[in-house]
């Protein structure tokens, strides 16, 4: 059985690379929050960038932020797995390094080239822009995107070294000897066990992403190799949907890694735990056909498929998770502070989060939701309140200068504006959903104009508070680096 | 001394293997479909230029290793020689013409197979992975080509033939990539593979 004593973590300061991650993540989120903000405000007919300038955003602002998700989410694992297996800087910084190309890239295709296909580049969109942009802007696109993908490949690879080398193999890293035998207390930490999932799911992701676009590149000048566009839209919709899910996986493990700090009770990779983790890595590889519900023409077993697994990948991981999080901090006597207090709130996102895609993962509801506004209001939730909290939370754990160290009245309030601004934000897409407001539209009726005019207030409000969480980071870059404790100790408990 | 008996014996099994596929009959008959022709013929011979790498000893292996340039240039060495007899072109030529039969049979084992094997043993599992999972990809990919050509791309293959091989990479690739994260799973290369390329932090 694992133990239940919590033996003090050290807090170590990040090395340059994740801050360097850190930053480009700050800058890019804060940019694309103003493009959501503009596209927001066009649909609410109090700007005019037409239809045009709407679609160029949507693919960057699409494309811009699940690539900073994963970016972040990268971010948050390495720095704590470098903590149990040596991880190689050069690999880190590569990453990124062919990030920032691709992005040029991406941002050339569409800003220069007029793509505006969004993110999903589905088949046979890029080829077929009945003249809006040209086969070089469609090529620039999907090159970026390889060259994005073979950066995290080579991330990934460099990940699936190190826990090999220190735990000797995915199955062990996973905890199947403690799973599927005696729990012995031995199972790897929550951080191995969440990257070797991660790291499982996303090379298949990428392998299959990296077909695809070859493929589509290919049929792009010789149309006469043709694709069948059933099989492009499961392909790309497996890579999409594992590789955005991923970056969730990565980010938690700010929560398992921090919350114990602060709260002074261990996060253990109990049975359950690793049977969550065991599950979901094969779940989420066959959820994606949830999007797929209204293509008809799609083998009836695979709707099937999604559907059953939608219900039930919604499960493991969260459910323990939240549970374990509640548990965690259920009468600890914490602290809070801005650290501890967003990595809670993530916990609500990604619960909320879920439920509407839960929900809409029902074939019945979907015939009525399907491609309405509902959808990025489902995602929003759990990427505003649940994925950016984790990575906010972890820029105030690493730049707090000391314990002690208390938050300014700004900080505090900014916490509250985001969680009000988030919430109204993506209850309103959610309500527009219902209302059945189609979503990827540039222009509303007018009668859908009101939800668009309120949730660009709820816009503002979120980019008002995120400029003073990444305005505090810069501010507190200094001690982001240093090993000193961080982690406020819980009322009662003895300072060690 | 049992090592070096060993090592004579493989090296006379290389040496009788290579001279089997060059028979004729065996020739013709691994010849006579795409798919064998393809996807066992010229993995065989790639696979002995292999074997004869590991039968070196360590220090010819590695001089080897630095006349051709060192293991980038091995990989690219052979990622472009493979790449050459993947044109269907190219294997009509090995058909019909005997210098393009001879330089097949010489350049799959020294131009893919030996530089590979001499790039292979010289990368982490992080180089190798890279190599897995572009070879994984492209297969996907060059299955897709065949299966979604319009014409018949081989003069001496019928359109059957072509389709088969497409669908052959597509499965093939699969299998591969479920063994190769399979063997990830029993974490075999973690003793073996310790990146010597990347230096950890
Ligand atoms: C202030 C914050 C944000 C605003 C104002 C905003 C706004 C928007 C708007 C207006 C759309 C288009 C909806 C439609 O009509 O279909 C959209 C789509 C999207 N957003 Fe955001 N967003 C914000 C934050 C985020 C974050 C943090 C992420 C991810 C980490 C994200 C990821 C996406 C994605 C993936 C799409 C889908 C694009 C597509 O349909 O091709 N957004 N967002």
């Amino acid at each position: 059985m694992a133990k239940n004593t919590y033996l003090p973590a050290p807090d170590h300061g990040a090395k340059t690379g994740v801050l360097a991650y850190l930053l480009t993540t700050a800058a890019v989120l804060l940019l694309m929050m103003v493009a959501g903000l503009l596209m927001r405000l066009e649909q609410a007919q109090m700007i005019s960038i037409g239809a045009n300038g709407f679609y160029q955003l949507m693919t960057v602002h699409g494309a811009g932020m699940v690539g900073i998700a994963g970016i972040a989410g990268a971010a948050i694992m390495w720095h704590f797995l470098n903590q149990y297996a040596a991880l190689s800087v050069r690999v880190l910084v590569g990453n990124l390094a062919l990030f920032v190309i691709g992005v040029a890239m991406v941002l050339g295709s569409v800003f220069v080239g007029n793509f505006h296909g969004a993110w999903t580049f589905l088949f046979p969109l890029p080829g077929n822009s009945l003249g809006l942009w040209s086969r070089e802007a469609a090529a620039w696109f999907m090159g970026g995107m390889l060259v994005i993908g073979t950066g995290f490949l080579l991330l990934q690879l460099d990940i699936a070294r190190a826990i090999i080398a220190g735990y000797g193999g995915f199955a062990r890293a996973l905890g199947w000897p403690q799973l599927f035998g005696r729990d012995d207390g031995q199972a790897p930490p929550p951080t191995v066990v969440a990257s070797t999932m991660v790291t499982i799911v996303n090379l298949i992701a990428l392998v299959v992403g990296a077909s695809i676009l070859a493929m589509m590149l290919v049929n792009l000048y010789h149309p006469e190799f043709a694709i069948d566009p059933l099989l492009a839209k499961a392909m790309i919709y497996f890579f999409g949907h594992v590789f955005i899910n991923a970056t969730i996986y990565m980010a938690v493990i700010a929560v398992y890694e921090i919350l114990p700090r602060y709260t002074r009770r261990p996060w253990k990779s109990n049975k359950v735990f690793l049977a969550s983790w065991t599950c979901s890595t094969l779940m989420v590889m066959f959820i994606f056909p949830h999007h797929l519900l209204m293509d008809f023409g799609f083998p009836k077993w695979m709707l099937v498929m999604g559907h059953v697994i939608g219900y039930l990948n919604t499960v493991p991981i969260l459910a323990v998770t939240g549970y374990g999080a509640l548990m965690i901090v259920f009468r600890s006597g914490i602290r809070w502070d801005m650290g501890s207090r967003l990595l809670f709130l993530s916990m609500f996102g990604w619960a909320a989060g879920a439920m509407p895609a839960f929900i809409d993962g029902t074939i019945r509801v979907n015939y009525v939701m399907h491609n309405t506004l509902w959808v990025p209001g489902h995602f929003h939730t759990y990427l505003l309140l649940g994925l950016v909290s984790m990575v906010f939370g972890f820029m105030y754990y690493l730049g707090k200068p000391a314990r002690q160290a208390r938050d300014p009245f700004i900080d505090r309030a900014a916490f509250w504006a985001y969680l009000v601004g988030s919430l109204g934000f993506v209850l309103a897409f959610l309500y527009a959903g219902k209302e059945s407001v189609a979503r990827r539209y540039a222009e509303h009726l007018p009668q859908w104009v009101p939800y668009d005019r309120v949730a660009s207030y709820f816009a503002v409000l979120i980019i008002a508070a995120t400029l003073v969480f990444v305005a505090r980071f810069i501010g507190h870059l200094a001690h982001a680096g240093g090993h000193h404790t961080r982690a406020t100790v819980p009322f009662g408990a003895v300072v060690a | 001394m049992k090592q070096p008996r060993r090592s004579g014996r493989h090296a006379l099994g290389a040496g009788a293997a290579y001279l089997l596929l060059t028979l004729p009959p065996v020739r013709h008959w691994l010849e006579a479909s795409m798919a064998s022709h393809m996807l066992v013929q010229m993995p065989l011979l790639v696979a002995l230029g292999m074997v004869a790498v590991r039968l070196l000893p360590a220090g010819r292996r590695r001089r080897l290793r630095n006349g051709f340039g060192g293991p980038l240039a091995c990989l690219t060495a052979a990622t472009f020689a493979s790449a050459y007899w993947m044109l269907p072109r190219a294997l009509d030529a090995a058909i019909g013409e005997p210098l393009a039969e001879f330089a097949k049979f010489v350049s799959l084992p020294l131009l893919v197979g030996l530089p590979l094997a001499l790039a292979w043993e010289s990368f982490g599992l992080i180089g190798r992975g890279f190599v897995w999972t572009n070879l994984i990809s492209m297969q996907v990919f060059l299955g897709w080509l065949y299966v979604a050509a319009p014409l018949r791309v081989c003069n001496n293959y019928l359109v059957d033939d072509q389709l088969r091989v497409g669908w052959l990479l597509i499965t093939l690739a699969g299998l591969l990539f479920a063994g190769w994260l399979g063997a990830l799973f029993r974490g075999a290369p973690a003793s073996r593979t310790e990146a010597p390329m990347y230096k950890t932090a």
